[in-house]
């Protein structure tokens, strides 16, 4: 029926241009909501045609009114109540729930997720909504074939010929419906069944370890989070103990009175399991979540866990002893990383290279540390060397009475500085094995640019460091250090 | 009878008449008198290896529990400096007469200017020991310069900016006391001075002899604890030699003669 029409008929009709990505995140966000009650949540993939037929959800009815979840809620009752009481009663608080945030919701519960979809959506009586007593065959038999999830053309064809209730499919032979229709119906059947697996694909990896803890009234205030989070982080940490693993990442999720969730997550270097020295690293960030109006349950997860090493190296070799292997300095670091970012708490390590610039590098504080002794090794094999390297060399004008003379006057960023000493050159030439920035080797026949590096000192007593690139007739000069 | 008279926390060694203090008490009297932290007994001061360096400064070395301010000074023509070649390797000297552990170096980032560079510094430590950490703002390097000095582990805390805050510079000094770890503050320019600090040295390259020997003026210009010395501002010629690795302070005579003809060219 077009707008115009269903206006005629009903004036006062309220109208919303359709928007399937806000339809989208809102799924997405009750979806998130709905990690309360297990970690298991996929949005319903909405059947297989609409993704197969590349059909606009909102035309197939997929987002909007059909919208549907899918939550394996499998061992998670006990949170809730003692066996089948719990179960229930989870049910009950998700619809309640839901309605009170103002969602029409229908939720039921059964032991594979085909019977749940088809129970949500065709039971007729309330009852049935909860684990239907006499198993899944008898509770679908009397559902609409509809409730299979088919591809439309197959549905249409099961009511012409006059195949209505899903319990007319049972006594049809099974060879002849899969010739005849494909693997389709057969799976569906047999997945409502229980007859063939039926995983839930989560939509964020579920954590092994998680801990959750619900309050009775809503809190609020800064000091009842960070106790919250510390007794989270005991429970979570004896669940370590026992599985002998340590949390390299940890998340906490604070679940608002009004649906939304608020994360935040903390990194360690290596695996920990120390809750006082997690609970330091927690401080930093609870600072930022917000309890917005009240805070009903918060959940800790690991989602990133490594064996536990304890306080052993990694390593076996005696020789590679980590000098930053001391406690201290590894929190220290996860401290300083968790403020400042990966790339700002770093340690130096030597490269293999003649190259000065490319001789040292950086590297966040999980990785291996240099060998004791490799940097000295690596100087005393080098001629001298500036305390301070500019990351890009500067080009200096340079007075020289021969060009293959040391400069007698240089100047950098419009300074004059009159040489009074110099020391060199060290040559020191590009590195032909290692393929140019374009990706290719340099041609056997090419010469490869040189760089000559002179120490100099001014007639202030400065102490530069520069250097002279290409050709003696095109000669450029660069200042690259500073030394001590 | 008992007068407190103002000679009442005099050590123990001029006052021969009373009782000698017990080692507790002593160690309380020190840390009223904020020149020593108790929690590191044996590690007080940490020499120099130059006597007439060390004679001037309290415990005869660079007090580990304490606030140091090392700035690069300006160039004997009186130029400010173009870099601190020379307070960083003064820095650097010092940080290698420290006792092992890691090293937390902070600095703030600047595009433009020259980072540290490994292969030089392993003259003076294992730059393996470098924990290096890049804040944008004071107060950031700030607190992570405090947090370096309450961690076990930790030999010295150097802090690379050209913020000068009182307050923060306070708070450093607190925790350098209470943990017993050194904190050094490197100015790349002459900067408002910390007063709590307890030595402000001035470094700034001199003319060496041979390229080999950097010299380095140095000059001590607030020595909190010290021994007062006949010069207001105490200051030395100092000679690292690259090969043998030694620094040493050139003497007086020394360095008349090399000092001379420059002047000579300056007036000129």
């Amino acid at each position: 029926m077009r707008l115009a029409d269903s206006r005629t008929l009903l004036p006062d009709l309220v109208t919303a241009p359709v928007e399937p990505q806000a339809d989208r995140r809102l799924i997405e966000t009750l979806a998130s909501w709905c990690d309360r009650y297990t970690p298991w949540v996929a949005v319903d993939p909405l059947g297989d045609a609409v993704a197969q037929e590349d059909i606009d959800p909102c035309s197939a009815g997929g987002f909007g009114g059909d919208a549907g979840l899918l939550l394996d809620v499998t061992g998670c009752g006990h949170l809730f109540g003692p066996g089948e009481a719990g179960e229930r009663a989870l049910l009950a608080d998700l619809t309640e729930r839901l309605s009170r945030h103002d969602f029409t919701c229908r939720a039921a519960m059964a032991d594979t997720a085909g019977t749940a979809w088809a129970l949500a959506r065709f039971a007729e009586k309330q009852a049935d909504l909860f684990c239907p007593p006499k198993g899944p065959r008898e509770a679908l038999a009397a559902l609409p074939v509809d409730g299979l999830r088919l591809d439309r053309p197959i549905l249409e064809t099961f009511l012409k010929l006059g195949l209505r209730r899903i319990g007319d499919l049972y006594p049809l032979p099974r060879a002849p419906l899969a010739r005849r229709f494909g693997d389709q119906p057969l799976t569906r059947l047999d997945q409502a069944l229980g007859r063939i697996d039926e995983p839930i694909e989560p939509r964020r990896p579920p954590p092994t370890f998680r801990t959750r803890l619900a309050f009775a009234e809503p809190i609020g205030r800064p000091e009842d989070i960070a106790a919250a989070t510390s007794r989270l982080l005991a429970a979570l940490c004896r669940q370590f103990e026992q599985a002998s693993v340590g949390a390299r990442q940890l998340e906490i999720a604070l679940y608002r009175v009004d649906g939304s969730i608020d994360r935040t997550a903390i990194g360690t270097s290596r695996p920990n399991r120390d809750s006082p020295k997690l609970m330091k690293l927690f401080e930093e960030k609870l600072g930022e979540l917000d309890p917005g109006f009240g805070v009903e349950l918060m959940i800790l997860s690991a989602p990133e866990v490594e064996e536990w090493t304890g306080s052993q190296d990694a390593l076996p070799e005696a020789a590679v002893r980590n000098p930053l292997a001391e406690d201290g300095t590894i929190d220290l670091a996860d401290r300083l990383t968790l403020r400042f970012g990966k790339d700002n708490v770093v340690r130096l390590l030597p490269r293999d290279s003649h190259i000065p610039e490319r001789v040292q590098t950086t590297a966040p504080i999980s990785a291996p540390a240099a060998v004791e002794g490799a940097w000295s090794r690596l100087a005393s094999m080098k001629g001298a060397r500036p305390t301070r390297l500019l990351q890009r060399p500067e080009p200096v004008e340079v007075t020289a009475l021969l060009p293959d003379e040391p400069p007698r006057q240089f100047t950098w960023r419009r300074h004059a500085h009159k040489v009074a000493k110099v020391e060199g050159p060290e040559r020191i030439a590009d590195e032909w094995w290692r393929p140019r920035p374009g990706g290719k080797t340099m041609p056997a026949n090419v010469i490869p640019p040189v760089r000559d590096y002179y120490r100099i000192e001014d007639d202030d007593g400065g102490r530069f460091w520069l250097f002279r690139d290409g050709p003696l007739n095109a000669a450029k000069w660069f200042l690259h250090g500073f030394c001590a | 009878m008992s007068v407190i008279s103002p000679n009442a926390f005099a050590s123990p060694a001029t006052d021969s008449q009373g009782p000698v203090l017990p080692p507790l008490l002593r160690e309380q009297v020190r840390r009223l008198e904020r020149a020593h932290s108790a929690e590191r007994p044996g590690r007080a001061a940490a020499p120099l290896g130059l006597a007439e360096i060390d004679r001037l400064l309290p415990d005869g070395g660079l007090l580990t529990g304490a606030l140091h301010e090392i700035e690069a000074g300006p160039s004997p023509s009186g130029r400010v400096a173009p870099h601190d070649g020379a307070a960083l390797g003064f820095t650097a000297f010092l940080l290698g007469r420290l006792g092992p552990g890691t090293l937390l170096w902070c600095r703030q980032p600047s595009g433009a200017d020259a980072a540290l560079y490994a292969p030089a510094l392993a003259a003076w430590f294992d730059p393996a020991r470098l924990l290096m950490v890049t804040a944008r703002r004071d107060e950031d390097l700030f607190w992570a310069m405090e947090e370096g000095l309450r961690t076990p582990g930790i030999a010295a805390v150097v802090g690379e900016t050209r913020a000068a805050d009182p307050t923060a510079g306070r708070r450093l000094s607190l925790a350098a006391e209470k943990n017993g770890v050194p904190a050094l503050l490197l100015r790349p320019q002459p900067a408002p001075p910390q007063s709590v600090c307890a030595t402000r040295w001035r470094v700034a390259s001199a003319p060496s002899l041979d390229l080999t020997q950097s010299r380095w003026r140095v000059e001590l210009r607030r020595n909190r604890f010290g021994m007062p010395s006949a010069e207001e501002t105490p200051s030395w010629l100092l000679e690292w030699n690259d090969e043998t690795r030694r620094l040493a302070v050139v003497s007086q005579a020394q360095h008349g003669s090399t000092g001379a003809p420059r002047r000579q060219r300056l007036v000129g």
